[in-house]
C-alpha cells in the first residue's frame, strides 16, 4: 500500500494495471487523453505486461476489446463524449455477446467540451452496466471492482464507470494506491465463458447463432442478467470493504446524513462531493436534509429508492444530464421506483452542470431547502427547475 | 513469392459447412472452400454481414459489418496476451467490408501491421442485400442502385483499386486470386501462411444471381474475367515486389466476358471500347512492373 497525489485519469490508468489488464485500446479524446499516455508509458516501461492497441478510432477501439475479450485476455477500454457517442454500435455486441469489458468514460457533453452525464446516458440502451464516481480515490477502487463484477459468471457483463472531465480528470487529490500482490489475491484472472478457441470451442456453435429459438429470449436473457448484477454489485463492494478498507455504500446508493431527514437530495457523480458540504450547512441551521448518492445508475437501484422514499417526505434529484423531451433520466427512474409505494414522496427535478456549468454549495443548499419545502408540504413554485 | 502446385496437392479436407446458406453457383462459396481447405482447422474466422456467411466449421466471432479490421485486431492481441500465437486469425469479409464501409479499420490494421488474414470475397456489390453498387462494383454495371434508366444507364464510376491502396501501405503479403484458378488460389495461401504480418488475399467471386448469369457458367466466367485481364492475378510482397502469377500470351478481348452477363448487357459498343481500352492499358503496366518485379503505383 502506498499513496500519491494523483489526477482522476491516472487513478483510472493505476487501476487498469493494478488490475493487471491484457489488452486495452483507445483513441485519444479530451479529456480522456492521458489515459491513453499513462497506459501507453506503463506499456513502454515494462510496469505493465499488456498490448495497448493505437486504434484509429473509438470504434475500431470498442471492436478491439470485444474480439480481444472473446478469447479471454482482460480488456480495458476509455473514452469521452463524442468518442463515446462513435462507439455506440459495436457497444451493443460486446454486451450481447457477454463480454466482460470494463470502460471509463470521462464525462464531456455532447453540446461542447465540458463535463455532464449525457455521453454515457445516451448508451442506456446498450446493456451496459454504469456506476458514477465521486473522487479519484474512488476511481481507482471502482475499476478493480468493476473487473470483479463483469467477470463474475453470474453476471458477464461488460461494466462502464464515468467520472466528469476535469472535475477529476485533470484534479490532484491524495489517493491510497493497494497492494499489488493483495489486488492479485483479491482479482483471479479473467477466463473466457465460452472459448473461441480452435481446441477448446463447442463444434455446435459453427456457423451463424441467428435464427435459433425463441428471438425474445435473448433480450429477455440480457435484461434478466442487468437486473441479477444489483446482487453482485452489492457483494463485490462488501467484499472490497473488508479487503481494502474502502466501500461505497452498499455499492449501489451511499446514504449521507440521511437518518432522520425530512427529505434527501439525489446527486450523480463529483457533484455529489458539493453536495455534501450543501448538506452538512442544511443540518447545521437545523434543516434535516439528507443526501444520497447514486453510484450504480444501470441496473437502477429500486429497491433502495423504495426504503428511502418510505421515510421521506420529498426527494430532489439532481440530474446532469436531460433526456431530451422527457426530462432527467435519474429522476424519472426514482419516480418510476416510487410508483408502486402506497404513501409516495414528491419528487423535485433539478437540472443542474450541464455543459460543465459550475455548481455551487450554495446552489445545493437551495435544492435541499426546496425539497424541504416540499416534504412539509408547503407550495413549491415548480416541480422541474433548472439550476 | 507463392509456389506453383497441382491440382493433386489441394488438402482433401473439407471445412466448410454444407449445405450452407449460398445460392446455386456461388463464387464466394467456393472461394471459402478453397481458401479454408488451405488455411486449416487451426483457425478463427471473423465474419461481419457479407454474402454468403456461415461459411466454415472453425470457431466464428462476428462484429459490427465496420469492425473488420479492429476485430481481427483485438483477436490477434488477445491471442497473443493469453500465449495462443499458433491460432491463425482470419477474416473472411465481402466487397463491403473491404473496399467500403470497413476500410478506415482495415487500413489501420495493415498501417500497424497486424498478424492477421484478411480474406475477400468480391462479388463486386453488396449482395447480402441484393445487389446494391459498391465501390467494387466495375463501370458501367448494373446493379439494383446503379440501374439501366433511360438518362443514366449502369455504373458511371471506375471501381476502385483496392490492392494497389494496400500495396501503398507496405504490408507484407497482398495477392489477388481467382476461383477459376484453383491451384494459384491455394498456392497463395500456402505463402501467406509463412507470412507474419498483415496479408490481403482479393479472390473474385462471380454471384449468377447478382451478374445475372446461368449458375452453371461460374468458372467460366471467372476464367474469362482472368483470361481477358480484367482481374488480373498478381501477387505484391512489402507493397514492392510485384509479380503477375498468370500470363496469357494474348488476352482474349473483355467483350467474351461481359457478353456472357446481363449486368453488362446495356453497354453500347463505345462503352465496351473503353473498357477494353482501359484494360489493356492497366495489363501493359502490369507487365511492365512484372518485368521489373517491382509495384507500379
Amino acid at each position: 500500500m502506498s499513496y500519491e497525489v494523483m489526477v482522476g485519469n491516472k487513478a483510472t490508468a493505476t487501476g487498469v494495471k493494478l488490475a493487471r489488464v491484457k489488452v486495452a485500446s483507445a483513441f485519444p479524446v479530451t479529456p480522456q487523453t492521458t489515459i491513453t499516455e499513462y497506459l501507453s508509458e506503463m506499456v513502454a516501461n515494462g510496469e505493465l505486461d499488456a498490448e495497448f492497441v493505437n486504434v484509429e478510432g473509438e470504434l475500431s477501439a470498442q471492436v478491439v476489446v470485444q474480439a480481444a475479450s472473446r478469447v479471454g485476455a482482460r480488456t480495458f477500454v476509455c473514452t469521452s463524449g463524442p468518442g463515446q457517442l462513435y462507439m455506440h454500435h459495436p457497444m451493443h455486441q460486446t454486451s450481447d455477446n457477454r463480454l466482460p469489458v470494463v470502460m471509463a468514460v470521462v464525462h464531456r457533453g455532447n453540446k461542447g467540451m465540458q463535463p455532464d452525464h449525457t455521453d454515457l446516458m445516451s448508451q442506456m440502451w446498450t446493456g451496459w452496466l454504469q456506476l458514477y464516481c465521486e473522487h479519484n480515490q474512488e476511481l481507482l477502487d471502482t475499476c478493480l471492482m468493476a473487473f470483479k463484477i463483469a467477470e463474475d459468471k453470474r453476471v458477464r457483463l461488460p461494466l462502464a464507470f464515468g467520472y466528469d472531465g476535469y472535475v477529476l480528470s485533470y484534479t490532484a487529490e491524495p489517493v491510497e494506491i493497494p497492494a499489488q500482490e493483495a489486488v492479485d489475491a483479491w482479482l483471479p484472472p479473467n477466463k473466457p465463458m465460452p472459448s473461441i478457441l480452435p481446441d477448446e470451442v463447442d463444434p455446435s456453435t459453427y456457423g451463424r447463432g441467428w435464427g435459433r429459438g425463441d428471438p425474445q429470449m435473448r433480450w429477455k436473457m440480457h435484461h434478466d442478467a442487468v437486473v441479477g448484477s444489483r446482487e453482485v454489485i452489492k457483494e463485490v463492494n462488501e467484499d472490497y470493504g473488508k479487503t481494502f478498507g474502502r466501500k461505497y455504500g452498499n455499492g449501489l446508493v451511499d446514504e449521507y446524513r440521511c437518518e432522520d431527514a425530512e427529505a434527501v437530495v439525489v446527486a450523480m457523480g463529483s457533484m455529489t462531493g458539493t453536495a455534501r458540504t450543501a448538506v452538512d450547512r442544511l443540518w447545521d441551521d437545523g434543516k434535516k436534509v439528507g443526501l444520497v448518492k447514486l453510484k450504480c445508475f444501470l441496473p437502477f437501484p429500486i429497491e433502495d429508492f423504495q426504503k428511502i422514499g418510505a421515510s421521506v417526505n420529498a426527494l430532489g434529484m439532481i440530474d446532469r444530464n436531460v433526456c431530451l423531451g422527457h426530462g432527467g433520466a435519474g429522476f424519472r427512474l426514482i419516480r418510476d421506483s416510487l410508483y408502486d409505494l402506497e404513501d409516495r414522496p414528491s419528487v423535485l427535478q433539478f437540472h443542474a452542470g450541464l455543459g460543465g456549468k459550475e455548481v455551487r454549495v450554495s446552489d445545493v443548499v437551495r435544492v435541499g431547502e426546496k425539497t424541504l419545502k416540499a416534504a412539509r408540504g408547503e407550495k413549491v413554485s415548480s416541480l422541474v427547475e433548472w439550476i | 513469392m507463392s509456389q506453383r502446385i497441382t491440382r493433386a496437392q489441394i488438402p482433401i479436407e473439407e471445412l466448410t459447412i454444407t449445405p450452407g446458406s449460398a445460392c446455386q453457383g456461388c463464387g464466394a462459396a467456393l472461394g471459402a472452400r478453397l481458401a479454408f481447405k488451405a488455411l486449416g482447422p487451426n483457425t478463427i474466422r471473423h465474419g461481419i454481414p457479407c454474402c454468403p456467411d456461415s461459411v466454415t466449421r472453425t470457431p466464428r466471432a462476428g462484429s459490427v459489418y465496420e469492425g473488420g479490421g479492429a476485430m481481427l485486431t483485438g483477436t490477434w492481441r488477445g491471442l497473443k496476451a493469453i500465449g495462443r500465437e499458433d491460432v491463425q486469425v482470419v477474416g473472411f469479409f465481402g466487397d463491403g467490408g473491404t473496399y467500403d464501409i470497413g476500410l478506415q479499420g482495415l487500413s489501420a490494421a495493415a498501417e500497424r501491421n497486424e498478424n492477421i488474414w484478411v480474406i475477400t470475397k468480391d462479388n463486386e456489390a453488396y449482395m447480402n442485400t441484393g445487389n446494391q453498387r459498391s465501390s467494387a462494383t466495375p463501370k458501367y454495371a448494373r446493379t439494383s442502385t446503379t440501374p439501366v434508366g433511360s438518362l443514366v444507364k449502369g455504373k458511371q464510376e471506375m471501381k476502385k483499386n483496392i490492392p494497389m491502396i494496400f500495396a501503398a501501405h507496405g504490408v507484407p503479403y497482398i495477392a489477388t486470386a481467382s476461383v477459376g484458378y484453383p491451384e494459384d488460389l491455394i498456392a497463395k495461401i500456402n505463402y501467406g501462411k509463412t507470412v507474419k504480418g498483415f496479408k490481403l488475399l482479393i479472390i473474385q467471386t462471380p454471384c449468377p444471381v447478382g451478374w445475372r448469369f446461368d449458375s452453371s457458367k461460374t468458372i467460366e466466367i471467372a476464367r474469362l474475367s482472368v483470361q481477358s485481364g480484367m482481374w488480373p492475378l498478381y501477387e505484391i510482397i512489402d507493397g514492392q515486389k510485384f509479380k503477375l502469377t498468370y500470363k496469357p500470351r494474348k488476352l482474349k478481348p473483355v467483350t467474351e466476358y461481359l457478353k456472357v452477363q446481363a449486368r453488362f448487357r446495356h453497354l453500347t459498343d463505345a462503352e465496351i471500347a473503353q473498357i477494353q481500352e482501359e484494360t489493356t492499358k492497366r495489363w501493359i503496366k502490369l507487365m511492365k512492373g512484372d518485368e521489373m518485379g517491382e509495384v507500379i503505383l
